[in-house]
């Protein structure tokens, strides 16, 4: 099990395509300390920083890009194989690469946040935003985990997601954002810091929901592994 | 082997036809990248998500049109409508850029098409003609369906056609700008990887991340800073140079006396991603 995981954690970071990860944090960052810097109003910047850039952006891009990456890439590669080849329980190979991808999403998108947060008001809303990120990091990565093996696009799918489904219709058809990770993570950092972020669903339904999207989905995608099957590259 | 040694003529039949140049090289390349871009001649896999997209803004379009015919309320006008369709260009340009140059990367193919008589320069050249094309047909097909359902129900007559013409094309020439400006950037982040996955997702993160700079920047204190905050991110650079040269357009904010900033900061760009590329191809090319 610990070899699945050093593999994956080998194979999102010996390349440089993990440098994509950094620019979204150091932007994050910078753009806080700016405003900070001008002694803008923390209630004026907080919300396009924080939930614009941080919540909508950085979190649902980065765990886009590790969460199809941990298994998607040895799908393109065809090194999947040997893994598939090995006597290992699918729950073993699902299992370890979600965590790597989890672990590497909440890392890169808790540690900005909770500065931000900290930068903003104070190190609760910090806090509240990365406990945020954290949940929101199970709840995508499991997501887009399992994308990888439903489909042969499954970038291209979590960015019909992000875009379209979080991005235009949650701000205009309300209803969609019970299903929406987005308005989870926000409803979990307001409760931990109120008074500071719009909250549109209320807590339990965010946390079963949150819960719901990462059982069901690891379940899933434990499923597909067993039946999943080889395929050239598609048109 | 013998000094005397010859090739055999064994009789296959020369080629006798005329040669194309350069010219139908890129024609067909150009061609070939706007199929590409709507999946065409491919499996149905491939046509999915353009036409999702397609069908999302041009469905848009009519329920704008049908209210605005129906109950006289507008919604959006012609310009404002590709303004609002900005997040869904960006998933266009973020699934048609990487297919149609990632892949030829991925697949190893550059070398055969460097074999004739093509440039760097052509490949690039028909390769953003192609996606400008696409990106502009999003927009402009979606605009015409407003046209026709705003002329067929207009209540003045001819007059009130002809003031819809006016509307619609400056429209169209402010849809061709969103075209280029995207083309280019997307182009040039498609272009640094092989892998279409990582390029669709550094495109849309290229796009979005730059966003909330501008609503940051639009919280300072300094007028100017205000003026300027769009500078920062494509979309509003473009709804800036809409600002500009079409002062009918309202979106809310104010570009002051910067307009010809605007102006020049998006041929700045464009002709940077363009000689970017170009640099990029160079070093593929000789590969």
């Amino acid at each position: 099990m610990s070899t699945v995981a050093y593999i994956t954690a080998r194979g999102l970071f010996g390349r440089r395509r993990a440098l994509l990860l950094l620019p979204l944090p150091v932007l994050l960052i910078g753009l806080a300390l700016l405003c900070r810097g001008y002694d803008v109003n923390p209630s004026d910047w907080a919300t396009p920083v924080l939930v614009g850039l941080g919540l909508a952006v950085m979190l649902p891009v980065t765990a886009l890009i590790v969460g199809t990456g941990v298994l998607g890439s040895e799908v393109d590669d065809g090194t999947i194989v040997h893994i598939l080849t090995k006597p290992l329980p699918r729950r073993d190979i699902i299992l370890p690469k979600l965590a790597v991808a989890v672990v590497v999403t909440a890392v890169t998108s808790a540690v900005p946040l909770f500065i931000g947060g900290m930068l903003a008001s104070s190190a609760r809303l910090g806090l509240g935003l990365a406990v945020g990120a954290a949940v929101g990091a199970c709840a995508y990565s499991a997501l887009f985990l399992l994308l990888s093996l439903l489909t042969r696009r499954p970038v291209l799918v979590g960015l019909v997601y992000i875009l379209v489904w979080e991005g235009l219709l949650g701000r205009w058809v309300s209803g969609t954002k019970v299903l929406s990770i987005e308005q989870y993570v926000i409803t979990i950092a307001d409760r931990i810091a109120p008074h500071v972020l719009a909250t549109r669903v209320s807590l339990p339904v965010a946390v079963v929901m949150a819960a719901v999207f990462v059982i069901g989905s690891t379940v899933f995608a434990v499923d597909r592994l067993r039946s999943f099957r080889m395929a050239g590259e598609t048109s | 082997m013998s000094e005397t040694s010859v090739i055999h003529d064994i009789g296959y039949q020369r080629y006798e036809g005329p040669r194309l140049g350069r010219g139908a090289v890129i024609g067909a390349l150009v061609v070939h990248g706007l199929r590409v871009a709507f999946g065409l001649g491919r499996s149905a896999k491939a046509k999915i998500f353009p036409w999702l997209v397609f069908g999302i803004v041009t469905g848009v379009a009519v329920i704008v049109g049908a209210v605005r015919a129906q109950a006289d309320i507008v919604i959006l006008d012609y310009v404002q409508f590709a303004d609002t369709m900005s997040w869904l260009i960006i998933l266009f340009v973020a699934i048609v850029a990487p297919e149609l140059v990632s892949r030829d990367m991925r697949s190893g193919v550059l070398p055969l098409y460097f074999s004739r008589p093509l440039r760097a320069a052509d490949y690039i050249g028909a390769k953003f003609a192609a996606l400008v094309a696409a990106v502009w047909l999003l927009l402009g097909v979606p605009q015409l369906v407003m046209f026709l359902i705003a002329a067929f129900t207009t209540d003045d007559g001819m007059r009130g056609v002809w003031h819809e013409v006016g509307d619609l094309l400056p429209a169209w020439a402010y849809s061709a700008l969103w075209a280029v400006l995207f083309a280019a950037i997307s182009l040039l982040i498609a272009s640094l990887t092989g892998k279409r996955a990582f390029a669709a997702g550094a495109v849309v993160a290229v796009f979005l991340m730059t966003t909330p700079v501008f609503g940051v920047l639009q919280t300072l204190p300094s007028q100017n800073a205000q003026h300027l905050a769009g500078l920062a991110s494509p979309m509003m650079l473009i709804s800036g140079v809409g600002l500009w040269l079409l002062p009918d357009t309202n979106p809310g904010w104010s570009v002051g006396r910067f307009g010809p900033v605007y102006g020049i900061e998006a041929v700045a760009l464009i002709v940077c991603c363009l000689l970017l590329l170009l640099a990029r191809y160079r070093k593929v090319a000789s590969l």
